[in-house]
């Protein structure tokens, strides 16, 4: 049985429970077990750009917890993955600051030398699990639905340090898009960023970031966006809703955390996957389930 | 005679403290978007609120709290079993002494004239009792050493009055059997050191016995759409509150850089001290502000203190108060040009335009200052000094920000940046484009390394990393200038 300590950071917790709460069910159906761990704290991710020591202990300390218990980690969050991956990273090109971290982290008893495996949830759905497996689970495919992949930057990117997929064709996201018997539409920005990263400090640009990527997957014929990060989902709907009101957006595109997706190809009831706690309304998703089974009966 | 005296010298000071603290609550505020309510006006609105309340749904909720969180305390024993188990032995045994010992007069008496006589052995359980939970208490605080549970001068002072408290009371139930002489001088102390307690108790931590059930009381009927009056007024009652118990320091999730910067602001509970004071008087010296206004920003807002709190307080929202308030002075933060600052961004809507903006054009104008571009014309030649040379060393090896000397200004970065393309003169809006940034940090040019806004506005999505045919770091790269540029500013 495969088994994963679940790392879930700041964000989902206080703003996309959905996203944690479907991932779990998905999980669940699929056969892994999740450790939980409160001790986890923040990877690090805001604290990049002002104080790197910092960063690194902070990533450090929750690296050497799923250490101590011996597992992987499931990581939900790109940003959080590609922060935790990239301290990973920093510290094992230096030994001597490995040394520092470590006396750092011996007052709580803790250490890091490199063992645990940083995993994105969408790596482990297609690498450990594999998609025939997801398939077999398959019970109520959509039919005629267009989704418009959104890989998230810091899972791609710097790609020599996440190694999550190609950062230039990737896949692995459309794949597993696809076996739920929607359609990935190709659009020119899927690999843009939604603009989170400067939510707060320039929102002009932010949201101009996130309007173009939307305006151009709404061309694309997207019917929803779908995501594996709770930046990308905040932004295309907590933001794009804001966004309604203040820029008068008309191609309203809502968007879905991919474990809701795949949890409704699954035949896993909605409450397990939170559809009603997104701000933009996507429970219209169901009508491309039962579209199947009618034509199923007929 | 004298015994009376101090009697109602204790009740009259526990009085007017009581009517001072309480009225603070409605006299002072925190953050921007409260409006100027007068005193009155928030006394009238708390009136309207709790008038509201006398309805079968809302009595039900504050009858389940009650007993749940107030008289179980299930909050404490979530969290932690041994710290519910030392609260519950003095919240419980002190009850029992404060009514069927302190106030015996009022409410044993006269159920029975007899009944004190069969209570000694029973007040010395219960003082016993008290003496165990306060044991627990110092062995949680200076043998277990809890991770970040700190031992403020009010923490102190509430163990040792309690202390003193029982443990004058204890020697004067057993000398009462003995020594007539010295039970008389050892009751003037157990009633000094009571009395003392009752006059101070407004100013104390023992407050929290009336304001922490209050506070959780209003939050159970309290949302975000309740009158912004009483929301104020709740915010300084919470302050109150707080009883230093550290549980949120030990859920912070930013208490690994508490750990590593050392700044006592950071964490919640100490937050809390420091807004207490900060209310009642705003003038605070520079360094204060600028360590207050690090604490405070470093935060993910991620929830944990709000959920865990066992006095039920809305830290969320007090610390949004409280930010805007703080961030609003001239001294600018430079962590607004972080990550950090996603959930202001995500609650724009929820301030003042100009006020939104202020702080941000604050910091920005700052960080940019010293690049000016209009003083490197061609005519002026650029000078690679010492100066220039440290700071290229200074960029250090570190994750290969020492790659920027194999930029041969292909442009790729600058072509493929989201940002610069948003932008119909790039130049213009951003000062410098990325390649322009590396080439400057070649030449040692740190004024323009760090100083251009397209730096400050860079996504880090790694695009131009990515695409970088020379394998130079560059969102690294850009990364090392921010924090190069933070720690100068500091």
């Amino acid at each position: 049985m495969m088994k994963y300590t679940l790392f879930v950071g700041c964000n989902i917790p206080a703003r996309i429970q959905q996203y944690e709460l479907a991932a779990r069910s998905v999980v669940d159906k699929l056969g892994i077990k999740l450790v939980e761990n409160q001790e986890f704290k923040c990877c690090g991710y805001p604290m990049q750009t002002s104080d790197n020591k910092t960063f690194l202990l902070m990533a450090a300390r929750n690296l050497a917890l799923a250490e101590k218990e011996g597992l992987d980690m499931m990581v939900l969050c790109k940003c959080c993955f590609g922060s935790l991956k990239k301290a990973a990273h920093q510290i094992q090109q230096d030994p001597e600051l490995q040394e520092e971290i470590n006396r750092f982290l011996a007052e709580e008893g803790l250490k890091y030398s490199g063992a645990t495996e940083i995993k994105h949830f969408l790596s482990i759905l297609y690498h450990d699990v594999g998609i025939s497996v997801i398939k077999e689970k398959i019970s109520t495919p959509f039919t005629e639905l267009n989704i418009a992949t959104h890989y998230g930057c810091h899972a791609l990117r710097p790609s020599d340090v996440t190694q999550f997929d190609d950062p230039v064709q990737p896949s692995i996201f459309d794949d597993l898009v696809k076996v739920t018997g929607a359609k990935s539409v190709d659009w020119a920005l899927q690999l843009e960023c939604c603009g989170a990263p400067l939510m707060g400090v320039n929102d002009t640009l932010s949201m101009d970031l996130a309007e173009k990527k939307l305006v151009d997957c709404s061309r694309a014929g997207a019917d929803y966006v779908c995501v594996g990060c709770p930046y990308c989902q905040m932004q295309f709907d907590r933001v794009q809703n804001m966004m309604v009101s203040e820029r008068e957006l008309t191609d309203e595109i809502p968007s879905i955390v991919y474990p809701q997706l795949l949890g409704l190809a699954m035949g896993i009831p909605e409450q397990s996957l939170g559809l009603g706690m997104n701000m933009l309304d996507i429970t219209t998703l169901e009508s491309f389930i039962k579209m199947e089974t009618e034509i199923d009966s007929e | 005679m004298y015994y009376k005296f101090m009697v109602y010298m204790a009740l009259s000071v526990f009085a007017v403290g009581l009517i001072y603290t309480v009225f603070n609550w409605f006299r002072f505020s925190i953050g921007i978007n409260v409006k100027d309510v007068s005193p009155w006006g928030r006394i009238t609105a708390a009136v309207r609120g709790i008038s509201s309340l006398f309805n079968k749904e809302k009595l039900s909720i504050l009858g389940r709290v009650f007993v749940q969180d107030i008289l179980l305390q299930k909050h404490i024993k979530k969290q932690d079993k041994l710290r519910w188990i030392m609260h519950m032995l003095i919240f419980s045994a002190f009850m029992f002494l404060l009514i069927f010992h302190a106030l015996d007069k009022i409410i044993v008496t006269p159920l029975h004239d007899r009944f004190y006589l069969m209570m000694n052995p029973w007040l010395i359980i219960a003082g016993l009792i008290v003496l165990a939970g306060l044991s627990i208490s110092l062995y949680r605080r200076y043998i277990l050493k809890v991770p970040r549970l700190k031992t403020s001068g009010m923490d102190l002072y509430t163990i040792i009055i309690l202390v003193i408290i029982i443990l004058s009371g204890l020697f004067m139930e057993i000398t009462k059997l003995s020594s007539y002489e010295y039970y008389q001088k050892i009751w003037w102390v157990h009633i000094s050191v009571c009395l003392f307690g009752l006059a101070y108790l407004p100013f104390s931590k023992m407050f929290h016995m009336i304001t922490t059930p209050l506070s959780l009381l209003c939050n159970a009927v309290m949302d975000e759409n309740s009158d912004p009056a009483n929301i104020a007024t709740r915010q300084v009652m919470e302050l109150d509150a707080c009883t230093h118990c550290n549980t949120c320091n030990q859920h912070c999730s930013v208490a690994v850089a508490y750990d590593n910067l050392g700044n006592d602001n950071i964490l919640p509970a100490e937050r809390m001290s420091f807004l207490k004071e900060y209310v009642a008087n705003k003038k605070i010296s520079a360094k204060k502000l600028r360590s207050i206004q690090q604490g405070i920003y470093l935060c993910t807002n991620c929830d944990r203190c709000t959920v865990v709190c066992p006095a039920g307080i809305n830290l969320r929202e007090l610390w949004f108060s409280a930010r805007e308030e703080l961030i609003q002075r001239k001294q600018p933060v430079d962590l607004m040009m972080t990550p950090f600052s996603y959930f202001r961004g995500l609650n724009h809507q929820r301030i003042d335009k100009e006020k939104y903006d202020l702080p941000l054009e604050n910091v920005l104008n700052v960080l940019t200052a010293d690049c000016d571009l209009s003083a490197k014309t061609l005519d002026a030649p650029i000078v690679l000094n010492q100066e220039a040379n440290e700071f290229r060393q200074a960029m250090g090896i570190s994750e290969r920000t020492d790659t920027f000397s194999y930029c041969f200004s292909c442009e790729n970065c600058s072509t493929v940046c989201p940002v610069v393309i948003n932008y119909a003169d790039p130049q213009q809006s951003l000062d410098l484009l990325p390649h322009q940034i590396i080439r400057s940090v070649a030449l040692g040019l740190k004024d323009l390394a760090t100083g251009s806004k397209m730096l400050w506005n860079c996504l880090t999505c790694y695009q131009c990393q990515e695409h970088c045919p020379q394998g130079v770091k560059v969102t690294d790269i850009f990364n090392k200038l921010k924090t190069v540029s933070i720690e100068d500013h500091k």
